[in-house]
């Protein structure tokens, strides 16, 4: 399932990703202990997800938070200009970047400009939607990560599986494997606490080492021009604080109004991520180290990115922009839950990837065609989003959108099919021709093999060769 | 920062909240603060102890009853390279020594806000961490906790960490596992 393969030289190369979504998920399918994996992750979720609503009234919650995130939307360039100001007047830089391109050129020249020969990362699906690693990789700058999934994934040359726990399809014998290989030892231990434990000490020699922290950003608040770094395992803060420059990437719908709604946000987010009622991290950054203090960057750049955000604002996927990237619609969609985020191909997984993913890659990318239909329309997307996405009715909408000429050209056969079946007389004309044809083609009572578009129908099935069928 | 009364209410819940994250706490008479502290840290093996420079501190004679266990102090900031300062060297068992803004009862979440005295890496570079919390700093949601912080007329800190308990990872199989990149223990001193 690899999309990356290392280079005779050492550096990564980034592959396109392999072969039709039907091949991946087929390939998904097939692979075991990913899906004991998955099962694993979902139902652990799940669980922490009932305490939520029984205990913190995460339901009545969500009503307040989608007010809250349709409020943003609908005023996003007016916060975005006071979050802009703020920021600059606390001390620090801001860049708008028209697409993902944009925002690694200027990542990319900063670390040049300033020296920096290690980039230390936290956890941004951001930075993988703009592909700020391959860019930094590219311009010959070492990049890790150093969120563990993260870590994991970045030795295993994968992309992540799922938005909040990256690594949820590999299991401890697997990282121990892949901690013996970097480490170039077999003195790595391969029980958890002690897996985590060595972790720690190989990536707080990359902290020491790097020049530049690359953050992701989980909410901006304009009022005052704070970013919101939210985490578990306290990587983000290193990320934030140790290196001499701070570089936060930021897509340009996540920003809030005030602390009032930051405070709402802020808690509906680690309820439905990861059903606890708190983050243990909470990084709220507000420029640069200000004088007088001992740590904390000394320069501060905001990478705010609109790739194509900011044309969805008064279409009717509008609402997607809405999502604050919590995985929930993840762990409760049965495609993903059988398949796992990599199968999807793109960044984004499961409902939410299978609606923006197309907006955001434009309508002539093999994601726009395939990933809108990578859901049952069940619902349970819609039902799980804690900020009320109706991802169901947009991924009906994408399906509409991705309609190709071929699927316009079966549009046409169904009116004229339809026009036919609708008066009685070439109705009953079609099911005298079709009684015929069956019985022509049957053997032993069944028809296995059927001419044109019914080939696809009887690959799988057979059909009676008389109606009623003969018992 | 002023906070409502009903402050029993309220630290009982605090207390029930850092339980539930996994940080140890208890409650002491101020006059007792400095000395309860110092023997919490030597039974936890604490070799040297990384302390905000911070009124409270001084009010409670930290420093001297840590040197008293036979723990090296330093004040913040600490003048220690970068390696030391991340636990590359020098001592492993490091506890940085905090002294939180605020606290949310219902959330066991405490505030930090970085200052000059006040590192923002204190807690998480150190494999344990203990916060010195004034009782009438605890105040019920975070919604109380950030309008304050954040409040109308007065500058924002540049760094806020919001901590809710020690560091955790769930990225192996699921199973949360502590102490990640931050502190594996966090112990909070709540002085009344």
């Amino acid at each position: 399932m690899s999309t990356r393969r290392r280079r005779a030289d050492g550096g990564v190369a980034y592959l396109d990703v392999q072969g039709t979504l039907r091949e991946r998920t087929v390939d998904a399918l097939r692979d075991r202990t990913l899906r004991g994996n998955l099962d694993t992750a979902a139902a652990s979720w799940g669980e922490g997800r009932e305490g939520m609503r029984r205990d913190h009234g995460l339901d009545e919650m969500r009503e307040r938070a989608r007010e809250i995130r349709q409020s943003n939307i609908r005023n996003l360039p007016a916060l975005l200009a006071e979050m802009q100001a703020n920021v600059r007047d606390a001390g620090g830089t801001v860049v708008r970047a028209a697409d993902g391109a944009e925002a690694c050129r200027y990542i990319t020249g900063l670390a040049k400009a300033r020296g920096v020969k290690v980039v230390a990362k936290s956890k941004s699906m951001a930075t993988e939607e703009i592909k700020l690693n391959e860019a930094l990789d590219d311009a010959g700058i070492e990049v890790v990560e150093t969120d563990l999934g993260e870590w994991i994934l970045q030795l295993a040359n994968e992309h992540p599986s799922h938005i909040i726990a990256p690594a949820v399809h590999l299991n401890r014998e697997q990282v121990a494997a892949l901690f013996r290989e970097e480490a170039g030892t077999d003195d790595v231990p391969d029980d958890r606490e002690g897996l985590v434990a060595h972790a720690r000490v190989r990536l707080r020699e990359k902290f020491a080492a790097a020049g530049i922290g690359v953050s992701g950003v989980n909410l901006g608040v304009a009022s005052t021009g704070t970013i919101c770094v939210v985490e578990n395992e306290g990587n983000a803060r290193l990320v934030t604080s140790q290196p001499r420059i701070h570089v936060a990437v930021m897509g340009m719908e996540r920003v809030v109004a005030d602390w009032d709604e930051a405070a709402h946000i802020l808690q509906v987010l680690p309820m439905a991520a990861i059903g606890q009622d708190a983050a243990n991290y909470v990084n709220l950054i507000t420029g640069p180290r200000r004088e007088g203090e001992a740590d904390g960057p000394e320069e501060f750049h905001l990478v705010i990115i609109d790739g194509g955000r900011g044309a969805l604002r008064g279409t009717e996927f509008e609402e997607a922009l809405a999502c604050i990237r919590c995985g929930a619609c993840l762990y409760s969609c049965p495609m993903w839950r059988s398949v796992g985020g990599q199968a999807y191909g793109s960044p984004y997984s499961g409902p939410i990837g299978a609606v923006i993913t197309p907006l955001l890659e434009g309508p002539s990318s093999p994601a726009s065609r395939d990933l809108p239909f990578m859901s049952s329309l069940c619902g349970a997307c819609g039902e799980a989003c804690p900020v009320g996405i109706p991802l169901q009715d947009l991924l009906v909408r994408a399906r509409a959108r991705a309609s190709s000429p071929a699927t316009r050209k079966s549009g046409i056969a169904f009116r004229a099919w339809s026009r036919l079946w609708r008066r009685p007389a070439t109705y009953r004309a079609w099911m005298a021709g079709w009684r015929l044809m069956l019985r022509a083609r049957g053997r032993n009572g069944w028809v296995t093999e059927l001419p044109g578009p019914g080939a696809g129908w009887t690959e799988v099935r057979d059909m009676p060769a008389r109606w009623p069928p003969r018992r | 920062m002023s906070t409502a009364p009903d402050q029993a209410g309220v630290l009982d819940l605090l207390l029930a909240s850092l339980a539930r994250r996994k940080a140890t706490a208890q409650v002491v008479d101020r006059a007792e603060a400095g000395r309860a502290t110092a023997r919490w840290m030597a039974d936890a093996g604490v070799a040297r102890a990384v302390v905000a420079s911070d009124q409270v501190v001084e009010e409670i004679g930290l420093v001297d009853a840590l040197r008293r266990e036979g723990i090296d102090v330093l004040m913040w900031p600490t003048g220690l390279g970068s390696r030391e300062a991340l636990g590359l060297e020098g001592p492993l068992d490091v506890c940085g020594v905090t002294v939180p803004a605020l606290a949310v009862a219902e959330r066991g979440t405490l505030v930090l806000e970085a200052s000059g005295g006040h590192g923002r890496g204190i807690d998480v570079t150190s494999r344990h961490h203990v916060a010195l919390l004034p009782a009438d700093r605890v105040v019920r949601t975070l919604s109380e906790a950030l309008a304050l912080t954040y409040a109308d007329g007065r500058t924002p800190p540049s760094a806020v960490s919001l901590v809710s308990g020690p560091s955790r990872s769930s990225d192996i199989e699921k199973i949360s596992t502590l102490g990640a990149h931050g502190a594996l223990t966090e112990h909070v001193v709540v002085m009344s």
